[in-house]
């Protein structure tokens, strides 16, 4: 499949991850069931809406509901909301402290991205930062490195990024 | 402002949003619908949408009666994906209990209010019957049982 297809078949939507992140948070404080009109006020939408995105998770196996309407995550549903809390978690501690994302930017990506990634990538990512900020000489010499740099195009155009044209620029932005 | 306090206007506020997205969930999910049914599930939609507009343009004058603007909050977009009118007579479904749950709760807290409570018994009588309608249709039979009665309130 190609990649941009992925997107779409991900295997949770950025829409269904945050109902999931909803019910956990929600049901926190009430053995893991949690009202619609709670999880409905927490992510500042109609009843309605969630009630449909809850048939497509119940459909998935990743949340059950009572008779009494309460729902609760499965334990598949549980994992799936661990998953993307660990990755929005560890996207937002490479942003912040490897790049030096500002924290409220760092939020902001993290929360879009974390349901994206794979597990693989984000147990990798997890590795990574914990090598850059671990107390090793090497590893702080390399994030003292990059925090120094201004990120400063070559003179002939041409780096090992940005292989003949300046990614930079297309940003639209001076790094 | 009247006594009225600012939660129950958020309140129906919300209501207002409940109602007023379902009625356009209502009207995109008629053009969806494929397959045994449509033509008859397309009917009930078109029942449907006219009823949640008629309570969503309730809320909104209960609202103003009581001294204030509407404030509407919908955030929504809707798949074009096709649907079977079982499927979608199902959505439906989870939705009107959702509207129907929201009454009831809202009666509780505006009840020793005589002309809120009044408004949301009768909202709570309605959705409750449109509820029942829907699933006792569904359990005749999925599709064509239920777009013949014609819906509460209309």
């Amino acid at each position: 499949m190609e990649t941009w297809k992925e997107f779409d078949a991900n295997e949770l939507t950025h829409s269904a991850a945050h109902h999931l992140l909803a019910i956990y948070g929600v049901g926190a404080t009430y053995g893991g069931w949690a009202r619609v009109s709670d999880i409905a006020r927490r992510l500042d939408i109609t009843r309605g809406s969630v009630s449909i995105t809850l048939r497509a998770l119940k459909r998935r196996g990743l949340v059950e509901t009572d008779e009494h309407h309460m729902v609760k995550l499965s334990d598949t549903g549980q994992k799936a909301a661990q998953a993307v809390m660990a990755k929005r978690l560890i996207v937002k501690t490479f942003l912040s402290e490897v790049l030096g994302t500002p924290e409220p930017q760092a939020d902001i990506d993290s929360c879009k991205i974390e349901h994206l990634i794979s597990d693989e990538t984000g147990e990798r990512l997890a590795r990574f930062t914990r090598l850059l900020t671990s107390g090793d000489p090497v590893a702080q010499a390399v994030l003292a490195l990059f925090h120094s740099s201004h990120g400063d195009c070559p003179d002939d155009g041409n780096c090992e990024v940005c292989k003949g044209r300046c990614l930079a620029a297309e940003l639209g932005r001076a790094i | 402002m009247n006594g009225v306090r600012a939660d129950v206007i958020s309140d129906l506020n919300r209501l207002m949003a409940e109602e007023t997205e379902a009625f356009l969930r209502y009207f995109q999910m008629r053009f969806r619908l494929r397959g045994r049914g449509r033509r008859r599930a397309e009917k009930f939609f078109e029942n449907a949408l006219k009823e949640t507009l008629e309570h969503a343009e309730a809320l909104a004058r209960q609202i103003q009666s009581l001294g204030h603007v509407p404030t509407l909050h919908v955030d929504l977009v809707l798949s074009g994906e096709p649907i079977s009118a079982e499927e979608a007579l199902a959505e439906a479904i989870d939705v009107e209990q959702q509207a129907l749950d929201a009454y009831q709760e809202f009666l509780t807290r505006v009840t020793g209010d005589p002309v809120l409570e009044d408004f949301a018994r009768k909202q709570v009588v309605i959705e409750a019957a449109h509820v029942q309608d829907i699933r006792e249709a569904l359990r005749q039979d999925p599709v064509f049982a239920l777009v013949e009665k014609p819906t509460a309130g209309s």
